[in-house]
């Protein structure tokens, strides 16, 4: 099937992606996105004019194919990033279950929320009533999916971890909402606002340390957008030779990176600068620490490029060595 | 235990004391690691004082912490599978933890702390339970209250995790499963101080231990003050356990495995056993260590996948070379 301005992921882009709350669930989760990437599954949509024949058609991440007779009206969201991204390509109303976690637009909380979204609860689902659930592509979610199609509830598995990933789930999602002009502008719009935000050459390349998490030290890598939007904002991820989205690392490692500058999400210090073992970072030691604002790094989505350009002037004002 | 056989121990000690400051996540030549020692280190030198140094020593005393109080314990209950955190402390620290976490107590030490809290909150439980007829404890009762404790601080623990938000709780998992990444000179003087009384305690007792192994009567005519001596060596054991929980999560199979490889070595008596014990597990978990932070470089592996990996099969083989 073509996929008619769906981008293909770039080879730098076939990595285990994962970021945020579902960072710790990588490991196992990335043999499911190898299986994807090499079932050629990337997510994209058509439509048959066949009399008779389904109206739309989507191949999710799983590589399944979902086909809905009509648009969707009643959409379970089970990721923050998708609810977002419904409610930007304005199928807001249609969101009938969201996470608990799903905090954006301030709308999408007046939406029941349904649970975690990492161990769905099925009944919950489908006293929604809905015709289209959107599940994160996870091996939990998978047999939950199962069940679901086996009540007849249509389901898409997605992955949601890269910038790529918000043009590509917007072209995915909105057709299925019966607003496929929607999604191509949004997708369009993303590409390129995310390009003129950019940080383009120029001035000193800021060494960037992304942390996770610090007891143990759990740190960001090359297969998170946490990366992308640092390398995109002029800086250098300290660990961008680590193809995970994150993982744990040594002290040690973390001290010999030559750290420019400490990311920080939130504003204020974190505890981490007063314990004694942190002080061999000298980044840390130094207090040289980035602060930019959680809420819009807390996924990717339609507020990227607004989280590039904030990080871009963090880092050109950060403190240097 | 023979002259040649406590040589051969410290040497090995030495040695692993050694290799875990030369190697690690950094390669750093000899001179680096030299210049650890000199008054005021610089670049790759300052790297092995501040992180690697305080790492192995911290490691090599909640090693040697561990197998002492684990060697104990077997004693104190007359059962090869008493394992220091069998007694119910292992839930409860990762319910402290959990807690601490998931409550966002703010400071640099608020996670071991409450774990610390945690363990002993468990141990007074238990201890209560074990406690019968206000006077005698009872060793079996003291192994199955620490397990359905621990299995209750367990669920508790779960729980938490699964109605807070998910990934500082999945982050607190991983510093349960333990390590040293935290370790610093401040945290080494803290475990030290605080060690040395139980673990004095411990060694003191070792003549009681030597007793209780006959069973509680035979100690009882033999002149030990039994009820006394339980109570000694089971809070002792669990104050010991539970500082090592805070400082580095929860590192099973040293306590278990060490003490029972010494005594088939030929230490049976715990004069000389607890202190072999604590040489062999000091430098065993600090081998561990050293393998947990240098084979994944930069990655480093939870240290109790280490121990687990190597304890497991060098205990089978002595089992199977003693049965024969």
């Amino acid at each position: 099937m073509a996929c008619p301005g769906v981008p293909s992921p770039c080879p730098a882009h076939r990595r285990p992606p994962g970021s945020g709350r579902f960072s710790l669930v990588l490991t196992r989760r990335s043999a499911w996105l190898l299986l994807t990437v090499l079932l050629g599954a990337v997510g994209c949509v058509g439509r048959e004019s066949t009399p008779g024949a389904p109206a739309i058609m989507a191949v999710d991440d799983l590589g399944d194919t979902l086909r809905l007779a009509t648009r969707a009206t009643r959409i379970v969201s089970l990721i923050p990033a998708t609810t977002e991204l419904l409610f930007a390509l304005g199928l807001g109303d249609r969101v009938v279950g969201r996470t608990t976690w799903c905090d954006y637009p301030a709308a999408a909380r007046a939406v029941p929320s349904l649970g975690d979204g990492l161990q769905p609860n099925l009944e919950a689902i489908v006293a929604a009533q809905p015709d289209l659930v959107v599940l994160y592509n996870s091996v939990q979610n998978v047999a939950a999916a199962d069940r679901l199609r086996a009540q007849h509830i249509p389901t898409v598995l997605v992955t949601t971890d890269r910038l790529a990933d918000v043009p590509r789930l917007a072209r995915l999602l909105a057709p299925l909402g019966g607003r496929a002009e929607a999604g191509d502008s949004l997708a369009r719009w993303f590409e390129a606002a995310l390009d003129s935000a950019t940080a383009t050459g120029g001035g000193h390349t800021r060494n960037v340390l992304v942390l996770a998490w610090d007891q143990p030290p759990i740190v960001i890598g090359a297969g998170s957008f946490l990366s992308e939007l640092v390398e995109r904002a002029g800086g250098r991820n300290v660990f961008h030779d680590l193809a995970a989205a994150s993982a744990p690392v040594s002290l040690e490692a973390i001290a010999s990176r030559d750290v420019d500058v400490v990311l920080v999400l939130g504003d204020t210090m974190p505890a981490f600068a007063r314990r004694a073992e942190w002080m061999s970072v000298p980044a840390v030691r130094e207090h040289r620490f980035v602060y930019v604002p959680s809420a819009l790094f807390s996924r990717p989505g339609p507020r990227s490029p607004e989280a590039l350009r904030v990080l871009s002037a963090a880092l050109r004002a950060g403190p240097l060595p | 235990m023979t002259t040649r056989q406590w040589g051969a121990l410290l040497a090995g000690t030495i040695l692993a004391l050694i290799a875990g400051v030369s190697v690690g996540a950094v390669d750093i030549d000899w001179r680096g690691v030299a210049g650890a020692l000199s008054a005021a280190p610089t670049g790759e030198a300052a790297l092995v004082r501040y992180l690697r140094m305080p790492r192995v020593v911290l490691a090599f005393l909640v090693g040697g912490a561990l197998s002492v109080a684990g060697a104990s314990l077997q004693a104190l209950v007359r059962n090869p599978l008493a394992d220091p955190y069998l007694v119910g402390l292992s839930g409860g620290a990762g319910l402290g933890a959990v807690l601490a976490i998931a409550l966002h107590l703010g400071g640099p030490w608020a996670v071991p702390l409450a774990a610390f809290a945690g363990a002993l909150g468990a141990v007074a439980v238990v201890y209560r339970l074990s406690v019968v007829a206000g006077r005698r404890l009872d060793p079996h009762i003291l192994l199955l209250g620490g397990v359905v404790v621990g299995a209750f601080a367990g669920s508790l623990m779960s729980a938490v995790i699964t109605l807070a938000s998910a990934s500082e709780l999945r982050s607190a998992m991983l510093w349960l499963l333990g390590g040293f990444g935290m370790a610093s000179w401040p945290a080494v003087a803290v475990f030290a101080s605080y060690a040395l009384v139980p673990l004095g305690l411990l060694v003191g007792s070792a003549r009681g231990l030597d007793l209780l192994t006959l069973g509680e009567e035979n100690a009882q005519y033999l002149g030990a003050d039994v009820e006394a001596l339980k109570r000694r060596v089971y809070l002792s054991v669990a104050a010991l356990t539970g500082a090592a929980v805070a400082v580095s999560g929860i590192i099973g199979f040293v306590g278990l495995v060490v003490p029972h490889v010494m005594r088939r070595w030929g230490v049976p008596l715990h004069r000389q056993l607890l202190p072999a014990a604590f040489l062999a597990g000091g430098a065993f978990l600090v081998l561990s260590d050293l393998i947990a932070r240098s084979l994944f470089r930069p990655l480093e592996l939870p240290v109790g996948v280490v121990t687990a990996l190597i304890g497991v099969p060098i205990f089978a083989l002595q089992l199977r070379k003693s049965l024969r």
